[in-house]
């Protein structure tokens, strides 16, 4: 009994209780046998245990490097550091089903000990068949022809890949090491992200049970309080969780922004809005005993939102439209049906309830703060439908295209911003029919008055300073303020009386100042130029410009080429220095990481930045180093600083090294990470971060350099004796070498072989030393396919000799970047507003978390 | 039928037209250099690299230029504003998206598929080739 199948038994054991207990609560909720429901209880308990236990073995398997498993191979290698073998428990869609199971299990357990008797039955039954669907995507087990219900996180290689030729001919191998994890997901925020994200999932499927519970039950109006904190905390850690991938999208990414549209990114945030809107609409049930249809329709639409984006994101439906879409298991069949079921389930419960369900007769007033709340609330549902429209392209889009493509970009701006505007108005309408009291539109007015005047003040003043000439942008702006401004007046004169009440004041406040934000850092991003790079521009605008094949350039460059000791002025304000690299193998092997300073010349100071480039090993080649960029941001409170190396001289030289190593059938490992060092030379000249300085001869060239001048007479043949082991060729060259200041001549010998090693052909560069001279001839090279050779030449221990190819001896090409820097105005504002909407959430549950202790206070002394 | 459920429902009608409208203008196809040439705005071309042309950044200009040859097999020069992007070498496929003009494919964006390392295993995975240190 192997731990991997160990594992897969907890999993299907788990798999088995959630069924049972399913069918169980099902049973309970028809008839009311509340003795039965103790057993289907424990056994929906007992799923946490199976679950802990599986997650450990997983994760012990991740740690000890078992490569054997399919998941250990695909998600981490020998060389990961313990802290991302421990989340590659989530790294892949197997192992984050799994997490997610977890805490939908520790959930459960809260709620059977949390709900009144009533509703339990139904609200387990949804959370036992929730259960159920997702185990139902790991259990693995085979259904025969080769199918399996799901794709267990405990299959071994050989049960993934049957197919492969090495497990023909040694069923038992083991790789000796594994895929490694991608380079851009190994980031602290990239760790917490996940777990955070699943809480929310999780919490989110509460409301839903609830909703079901209540239309099962009949009883419409008691469910919003236990479910109300619920969708409070479910949203809380979706936005926490939303803000955490933009976060590491925006300095990890070198898009530049925090937020792309990807349809990943519209999966957390639809159910987001979702929960929003039905967050106000259980606050106009519970104040005003209305809106009971609104509110249910929402609870359910939440977790139907949560299991579509699901579905979008892990079945492979998405496949070319998103850069980080998951990979496809096999999935789609399963989420389809979950999908199916979790909407037809509360379709058809909805329409059999429908008649049943309270209506309010009574129509809100537009002077009434349900008119407001209930409007606004739809607004934001709106919004969400409009991103689920866009996102779910592969499929809508068909209507149109045969093979559609996701939509432009402008085409969610075009929709968000109008809708927000909407909705932050409505924000402050909302909050001031809430909390004063207002009989008629006069007073309204009256109170809106000093609101509206700071609002318009701010809103000239940003327009004029910051030279907003976009009507549009004016337009949220002006809205974004009036949130800002209009629950701030409300904030202040209700946080002395009932502070724990403030926070959708909060939220609302928050939100405003991320419409101010969102508009300053997109709309007003601009590239750093010089002065150089924008003539250039210009011209090409004008349609001046054509390149080496007379082909019209008709795109606008971006980016600047500053040479190290060359400081560069952009923008008229900023002045970039480059001050060079050093490498640095700690972090990752071959990584450069690069000094730039930019001085703002106004206010004299300045910002050192380290943008950083790496081979990413994992999928690079034989043929090919892939280079990876690490942005470096300098984070302001009124702008950010973005800058990254879109390329250097030493990528440049590396890339070419490769190429040269290439055509020869060289050996090419090793080139993104050193030099060669010659393991036979007495010397060792092996340079990490110096230019390699070699210099070509043909037979009979001569070159000089200083007082030597070097000539290439012939190759000379390798007795066997001097060959080293396994040489494939080797080959001599004798160099006459001759002293002007001495008139000494001497002559050597160098070595050049060609050997094989672990099934790889490697380079050896052997060197010749002339002691009276103190010079060492190292021939590192044979360009084949002709005559030419390549030696370095190093005086002492230092590298003397032209550069490579066809530059003067002496010269050298000053070390250079290519830059691509932002300055993002007002950046800070963006999180400043996220963290006061998450801020505002926290205080309203809180103040539920509160209300409820007093509430068990005072059952107990009752 | 009451005026405001018959006010509602124009609405409705009216907004979902609008979006879908709206939508089914923003989206486009993966296509061909031949559909590129006639449409206006932004296209997605599907294709290859074509290895054999030359391809290559320019300094100068700053635009990487290279060839490939679309699904209907007509071949293209593609211009794109950044230097070589990170998978290019590797990619399996290429969708660049932009606007043809004078028989030059001008990229404002562009995606790389990668050999898919994920699903059914490449041979080459398991071929001890690279000595990755």
């Amino acid at each position: 009994m192997t731990l991997g199948i160990l594992g897969e038994i907890l999993v299907i054991l788990s798999f088995a209780a959630a069924i049972a207990s399913f069918g169980g609560y099902l049973y309970v909720a028809k008839t009311l046998d509340y003795e039965k429901e103790k057993w289907f209880s424990r056994l929906y308990t007992s799923t946490i245990f199976f679950l802990v236990a599986a997650s450990g073995i997983l994760i012990y398997l991740l740690a000890t490097h078992q490569f054997q498993y399919y998941y250990v191979y695909n998600y981490t290698s020998t060389d990961l550091a313990f802290r991302y073998l421990i989340s590659a428990y989530y790294g892949g869609q197997e192992g984050s089903f799994m997490l997610w199971i977890l805490i939908s299990a520790v959930v459960g357990v809260g709620l059977i000990k949390w709900t009144d008797k009533e509703y339990r039955p139904m609200v387990m039954a949804v959370m036992a068949g929730t259960q159920m669907f997702l185990l139902s995507m790991i259990a693995g087990i085979p259904i025969g022809d080769g199918v399996t219900l799901g794709a267990s996180p405990f299959r071994t290689l050989v049960e993934a890949m049957p197919d492969v030729p090495i497990f023909q001919t040694n069923p038992n191998f083991i790789p000796a090491d594994g895929k490694g994890l991608n380079d851009l997901l190994k980031s602290p925020w990239m760790m917490i992200h996940p777990p955070i994200l699943f809480v929310g999932f999780s919490m989110m499927t509460v409301p839903y049970a609830f909703a079901m519970a209540a239309l099962w039950t009949r009883k419409y109006n008691e469910w919003i309080k236990p479910a109300f904190p619920w969708v409070l905390g479910a949203n809380l850690c979706l936005l926490t969780a939303i803000f955490l991938g933009g976060y590491w999208a925006y300095v990890t990414l070198s898009f530049g922004g925090y937020w792309a549209w990807d349809p990943v990114e519209n999966a957390s945030l639809v159910p987001w809005l979702i929960g929003v809107a039905g967050i106000h609409m259980m606050l106009i049930q519970r104040k005003h005993n209305s809106a009971q249809r609104s509110a249910i329709f929402l609870a359910l639409l939440s977790y139907v939102a949560i299991v579509y984006e699901t579905f979008l994101t892990r079945s492979g439906i998405l496949g070319d439209a998103s850069v980080h879409s998951f990979v496809d298991l096999g999935l789609y069949n399963q989420l389809v049906l979950f999908m199916a079921v979790m909407v037809l389930g509360g379709v058809a419960l909805y329409i059999y309830r429908y008649k049943d369900l309270p209506r309010n007769e009574k129509e809100f007033s537009v002077l009434s703060k349900e008119w407001w709340i209930f409007w606004g609330a739809t607004m934001v549902g709106i919004l969400g439908l409009v991103i689920i429209v866009g996102t779910s392209s592969p499929i809508l889009g068909k209507l149109f295209q045969a093979n559609p493509t996701p939509p432009e970009i402008s085409f969610y701006n075009n929709w968000s911003l109008p809708l927000a505007v909407i909705i932050a108005i409505m924000t402050v309408m909302g909050q001031f029919l809430w909390w004063k009291k207002i009989n008629d539109s006069e007073q309204l007015a009256s109170e809106l008055l000093k609101p509206i005047v700071l609002t318009a003040v701010a809103t000239l003043a940003t327009v004029i300073i910051g030279e907003v000439r976009n009507i549009p942008y004016m337009l949220v702006i002006f809205a974004g303020y009036f949130a800002v401004f209009g629950n701030g007046f409300i904030f202040f004169s209700i946080v002395k009386k009932k502070p724990k009440a403030t926070g959708g004041t909060v939220t609302h406040f928050g939100f405003g100042l991320l419409l101010v934000g969102i508009i300053a850092s997109s709309a007003y991003n601009s590239y750093m130029l010089d002065e150089q790079t924008k003539a250039y521009n210009a011209a090409v605008k004008a349609g001046n410009i054509t390149d080496e094949n007379g082909v019209q350039v008709m795109d606008e460059v971006d980016m600047i080429r500053i040479e190290k000791g060359t400081p560069t002025v952009v923008n008229d304000k900023f002045r970039i220095t480059y001050n060079g690299f050093h490498i640095d193998d700690k972090n990752r092997p071959g990584e450069q990481i690069y000094n730039i300073t930019i001085m703002n010349l106004d206010s004299g100071s300045g910002v050192d930045l380290n943008p950083v480039v790496y081979p990413m090993l994992q999928s690079s080649s034989m043929d090919h180093i892939n280079w990876a960029v690490d942005p470096d941001v300098y984070t302001g409170m009124f702008y950010d600083l973005y800058l990254y190396v879109a390329g250097s001289k030493y990528v440049n030289d590396k890339n070419a090294e490769l190429q040269r190593a290439r055509t020869q059938g060289m050996s090419t490992s090793n080139i993104a990470l050193q030099d060669e060092t010659d393991p036979h030379a007495g010397h060792d000249h092996a340079n990490t971060d110096e230019i390699d300085q070699t210099l070509g001869f043909t037979k009979g060239d001569s070159k000089t350099i200083k007082e030597f001048t070097l000539t290439f007479e012939d190759f000379v043949q390798v007795a066997e004796e001097e060959k080293p082991a396994n040489t494939f060729v080797a080959v001599k060259a004798r160099f006459k070498v001759e002293n002007a200041e001495t008139n000494q001549t001497e002559y050597v010998e160098p070595m050049f072989a060609v050997v094989e090693e672990n099934g790889e052909r490697v380079r050896h560069a052997h060197s010749a030393y002339i002691e009276s001279f103190d010079l060492t001839i190292r021939f590192s090279n044979v360009v084949p396919m002709s005559d030419q050779i390549e030696i370095q030449v190093y005086q002492g221990d230092q590298q003397v000799g032209g550069t490579a190819n066809q530059t003067q001896i002496g010269q050298q090409e000053p070390d250079w970047v290519l830059l691509i820097a932002e300055k993002k105005p007002f950046v800070s504002v963006v999180w400043l507003g996220t963290f006061m909407i998450m801020a505002g959430f926290s205080i309203a549950i809180y103040r539920r978390w509160a209300e409820e202790k007093q509430r068990e206070q005072r059952l107990k002394s009752a | 039928m009451k005026p405001k459920v018959i006010v509602g429902v124009l609405a409705i009608v009216g907004f979902t037209s609008l979006l879908m409208y709206n939508f089914g203008n923003s989206i486009s196809a993966y296509t061909t250099f031949e559909t590129a040439t006639e449409i206006e705005g932004n296209v997605h071309v599907v294709g290859k690299w074509v290895k054999e042309k030359p391809s290559g950044f320019s300094d100068k200009s700053m635009q990487f230029s290279f060839f490939m040859e679309d699904e209907s097999g007509n071949m293209m020069r593609v211009m794109y504003p950044k230097p070589k992007p990170n998978n290019f070498d590797q990619a399996t496929q290429l969708v660049v998206i932009g606007k043809m003009k004078n028989g030059v494919f001008y990229a404002n964006d562009m995606l790389m598929k990668c050999p898919s390392k994920y699903n059914d295993a490449n041979m080459a995975d398991f071929e001890p080739a690279e000595h990755n240190t």
